[in-house]
């Protein structure tokens, strides 16, 4: 219980802090601490390959994504009111209450199983568990979601594709060559001129 | 060992704080972040639940929401940074526009 109390209220704590940063890059940090304190939780659950794979996949990539991109665009920070100023205390108190539902409805959850048998049929979530479930029960799944990832790829690089035709950093050089080219010419006519 | 239900709970209380979070941000990428937050706590709720019933199918769906939550955040961001190409701005108040 002290681990689950302290792994929750680091958790807790990086996501108020992941929305109430204005910096971008702060905010994604916060979330990174949230990810990583959940990855624990998921070893506290028997759940050991999710929790490795929350830390590479999550952690690692989808969070270093993030980061390359809020770099890249380089934001400045939100300027001018905010043209829906009750938003914010409508959205506070829908969420107060939002999160109080959902938690009085958890604590009307029943136990189905005996909680000692039920973590031992687990097999503590390693990754031949989980994989002997992914290829019988989840085969199909399991493909479609590779061919998704296939096309989100392929999506991702037509979306910030830039044409080839538009390349300036060839079509400069390919000037600069022909400029080249013109220059000398011209440069030797008039001497051929004068001569 | 800890009750699930008190998984449960944390897990809403995460899921709420993301859902404050998209409302109230102004930064497309930080509405977007607070939606990978939203989908780990539902994830969240997910590992709990397989935990109460010693079944691992749950951990195998969870397994397939983290590849869809990579692909859905290249084609995203794929499409903020196209956005910002002829916009300089991820303020969505901005971006209120469909055609682009």
């Amino acid at each position: 219980m002290v681990v689950f109390v302290i792994l929750a209220v680091l958790a807790i704590a990086g996501a108020i802090g992941t929305i109430s940063f204005k910096s971008g890059i702060y905010s994604a940090l916060s979330l990174v601490g949230t990810l990583l304190t959940l990855a624990m939780m998921y070893v506290t659950l028997h759940a050991q390959f999710l929790a490795s794979v929350q830390v590479m996949v999550y952690a690692g990539a989808i969070m270093v994504l993030f980061l390359f991109v809020i770099m890249l665009l380089n934001e400045s920070q939100m300027s001018g009111a905010d043209p829906l100023p009750w938003v914010q205390p409508v959205a506070i108190a829908g969420g107060i209450v939002l999160a109080a539902a959902l938690a009085f409805t958890a604590f009307q959850f029943k136990a189905p199983k005996n909680l000692e048998t039920a973590t031992a049929a687990l097999q503590g979530g390693t990754p031949g568990a989980i994989g002997e479930t992914l290829f019988t029960k989840f085969l199909l799944p399991f493909e479609a979601v590779s061919i998704l990832l296939l096309i989100a790829a392929i999506g991702a690089v037509s979306l910030v594709h830039r044409q080839p035709a538009h390349n300036e950093a060839l079509e400069t050089t390919s000037e600069h060559a022909t400029d080249n080219a013109y220059s000398d010419e011209t440069s030797s006519n008039p001497a051929k001129v004068v001569a | 060992m800890v009750e699930t239900q008190y998984y449960i709970a944390l897990a809403a209380i995460l899921f709420s704080i993301g859902a404050v979070g998209f409302l109230t941000r102004r930064s497309a990428i930080q509405m977007f972040l607070c939606v990978e937050l939203m989908l780990n706590a539902a994830n969240l709720a997910l590992v709990a639940f397989s935990r109460a019933w010693g079944d691992l199918l749950a951990q195998s769906a969870v397994f397939i929401i983290l590849t869809l939550a990579a692909a859905e955040v290249a084609i995203g961001l794929g499409i903020i940074v196209a956005i910002f190409k002829k916009r300089p701005t991820t303020n969505v108040d901005v971006l209120s526009s469909l055609k682009g």
